[in-house]
């Protein structure tokens, strides 16, 4: 054979390995569907710490994360006071009281008091309310015109679910 | 309804109303054994470590340091005794003279010592900080006691709330920092007791600093119109989320309790910012804020049980002018926190109690470390630092001396009976069986 000959032998030899190479992708599926995985009342037995409560609440209302230095001045502060209830409603009052907060107007949470308390709900308790629990936010914000969001987002914050995940 | 029924059912019905209102949080009728001896209650803890000598025993540096003739007083509102008159370190400063030459005036008219119940020589059941704080709150010795954890054993602001029915407000811990798990000491873990029936704390020097204002004094000044729905609101969330009694990780107090407590900070916030606050006369340490933060909060609420916090003196470690400095301004600051109550709280003044222990003594042999007057210093961890005094004084309390350096008479667990005896709970506390077996209401030991 000559050397031109071997070339091309060569040639068609490498060609075939790289086509026996090539494998058509595989789709497998399990049946598995996507579905929003949600926080359940009964199985948050794990208390959040100074820490992790300051943390989520600030991420919770300004939608950016807390410093290191404002994390650690707010866990000693809190830590200071007996009460804690005391404390978060205090600590909640003064988030209120700046203007870069992010919460929803009370004319939009009067709008459609439904999907305000369902989001609500998710928001703070990463879960959706019982048909109980909707329906008595539903009938108190609707009976009470003086109810306001933050408010609403007050009682959230400081209640006892909010301290456990 | 014939006329036999209706006198059963209506003397039913009016017992039933008399005796209601009297049910303790126990669930138990009112279990009072004595006769009430005051109102009210102001406990000091007198702690970080105090040498018998340079306290009770006017020894100034003659013991400390070898100095001779350099004993004396330097506790003048608290004890009787001439004031020292060589090497005079523990005063305030002042220019052209040698640090610490000039003493702070004596507030009192008359000693504590001249008015009250004197115990000179008391045994500490513990040489460390914690544990005898834990001895002046639980009466219990507390040997197994651990850092960072709540006292195992009840505290008195729990017995007082529990078998007294006093709501939270009546009872209150003012502690010096947040350092050395001192902000756990106003509640035990205790099963029985707990946080259910703890009282309120501040750790003030924290709670009303910059930070502190920073972090809570902008906050909304809410009406009680807002307030209703808001707390509506989160009671029928909690109540939906049902927390059991081992998963309770704070106080609690009333609705209205807890507005008044909001009310209280931001006004001290604003007192702060316009200079309206009491302050001891000489009242540069952080123990004489703490004092003044203490009478704060005894002028808004008037609570029946304070516990207060000091522990200036503990930098005997490495300072023994700096220790003599503290052990003076103690003496001031507890001076001036007695006449702060008599003066400016009338509802107070002439009912209350005071009671005064340190936590633990300091030791008879010094450490090699030398202060800025070549002054060796003291640690605690020897016989000595077992070595203690109390003092109480206020409504009924005897002017008696009762024991001596050669005859020591009772114990620091003594305080929680004491304080026991005075609110006429002492039965229920002692069949509870959680307090030293040997302590005793210093009433009974005199």
């Amino acid at each position: 054979m000559n050397m031109r000959n071997l070339n091309k032998v060569i040639g068609l030899i490498i060609f075939a390995c790289l086509v026996a190479s090539c494998k058509k992708e595989q789709h497998i599926g399990y049946g598995v569907e996507n579905i929003n995985v949600y926080e359940d009342k009964s199985r948050k037995t794990k208390k959040k710490n100074d820490a992790e409560y300051i943390s989520i609440l600030y991420t919770n209302l300004y939608q950016t994360a807390i410093s290191p230095n404002q994390l650690y001045k707010t866990q000693n502060v809190l830590y200071s006071i007996g009460d804690q209830d005391v404390a978060s409603e205090m600590l909640l009052s003064n988030y209120f009281n700046t203007g870069s907060i992010q919460l929803p107007s009370n004319a939009l949470m009067r709008q459609d008091i439904e999907a305000f308390v369902i989001n609500t709900y998710k928001r703070f308790y990463l879960r959706y309310p019982s048909e109980g629990e909707k329906a008595f936010f539903k009938q108190y914000i609707l009976k009470n015109s003086a109810v306001s969001v933050e408010m609403v987002y007050t009682a959230f914050a400081t209640s006892d679910e909010y301290q456990y995940y | 309804m014939n006329r036999k029924n209706f006198i059963t059912k209506s003397s039913v019905a009016l017992g039933g109303g008399i005796l209601a209102p009297y049910i303790l949080p126990s669930g138990s009728l009112f279990a009072k054994s004595g006769s009430q001896k005051a109102d009210h209650v102001v406990l000091v803890m007198f702690a970080g470590g105090v040498r018998q000598q340079e306290s009770i025993l006017g020894r100034y540096l003659e013991d400390s340091q070898g100095i001779s003739g350099a004993a004396g007083n330097i506790m003048p509102n608290l004890f009787e005794g001439n004031a020292p008159t060589k090497k005079i370190a523990y005063g305030t400063s002042v220019s052209g003279m040698p640090a610490g030459s000039e003493p702070i005036p004596k507030l009192l008219t008359q000693s504590m010592e001249k008015s009250g119940l004197l115990f000179p020589e008391v045994k500490a059941q513990s040489a460390g900080h914690y544990v005898g704080l834990n001895t002046l709150l639980t009466g219990n010795a507390g040997t197994a006691q651990g850092l960072k954890v709540r006292p195992s054993y009840p505290t008195i602001f729990e017995y007082l709330r529990k078998h007294a029915g006093f709501k939270a407000t009546d009872t209150w811990f003012i502690a010096n920092g947040i350092g050395n798990s001192t902000p756990l000491l106003n509640s035990s873990n205790h099963k029985d007791y707990g946080l259910n029936y703890g009282a309120n704390m501040f750790a003030a020097p924290v709670t009303f600093s910059s930070s502190g204002k920073e972090i809570l004094g902008n906050s909304k000044t809410y009406s009680r119109t807002d307030l209703e729905p808001m707390y509506f609101m989160k009671n029928f969330l909690d109540q939906s989320f049902a927390l059991t009694q081992d998963q309770i990780t704070s106080i609690s107090n009333t609705d209205e309790e807890r507005t008044r407590i909001k009310d209280f900070i931001k006004s001290v916030f604003e007192k702060q910012q316009a200079g309206q606050l009491a302050l001891p006369p000489v009242s540069n340490s952080g123990d004489a804020k703490n004092i003044m933060y203490a009478a704060e909060v005894l002028r808004e609420f008037k609570p029946k049980m304070l516990a207060v916090n000091i522990s200036g003196v503990d930098s005997c470690h490495s300072n023994f002018t700096g220790y003599l400095q503290s052990l003076h301004r103690a003496d001031h600051i507890t001076g001036w926190l007695w006449q702060y109550i008599q003066n400016n709280i009338p509802e107070m003044s002439g009912n209350t109690i005071l009671i005064v222990a340190p936590e633990c003594g300091r030791n008879e042999t010094p450490n090699p470390i030398l202060d800025q007057n070549d002054w060796v210093s003291y640690d605690h961890s020897d016989a000595n630092a077992l070595r203690v005094w109390s003092l109480m004084l206020g409504k009924g309390v005897p002017n008696m001396r009762v024991g001596s350096s050669a005859q020591p008479v009772g114990r620091l667990t003594d305080i929680v009976p004491t304080i026991a005896d005075i609110f006429g709970i002492l039965d229920p506390i002692t069949n509870a069986g959680l307090i030293d077996p040997l302590a005793k209401s210093l009433y009974s030991r005199i």
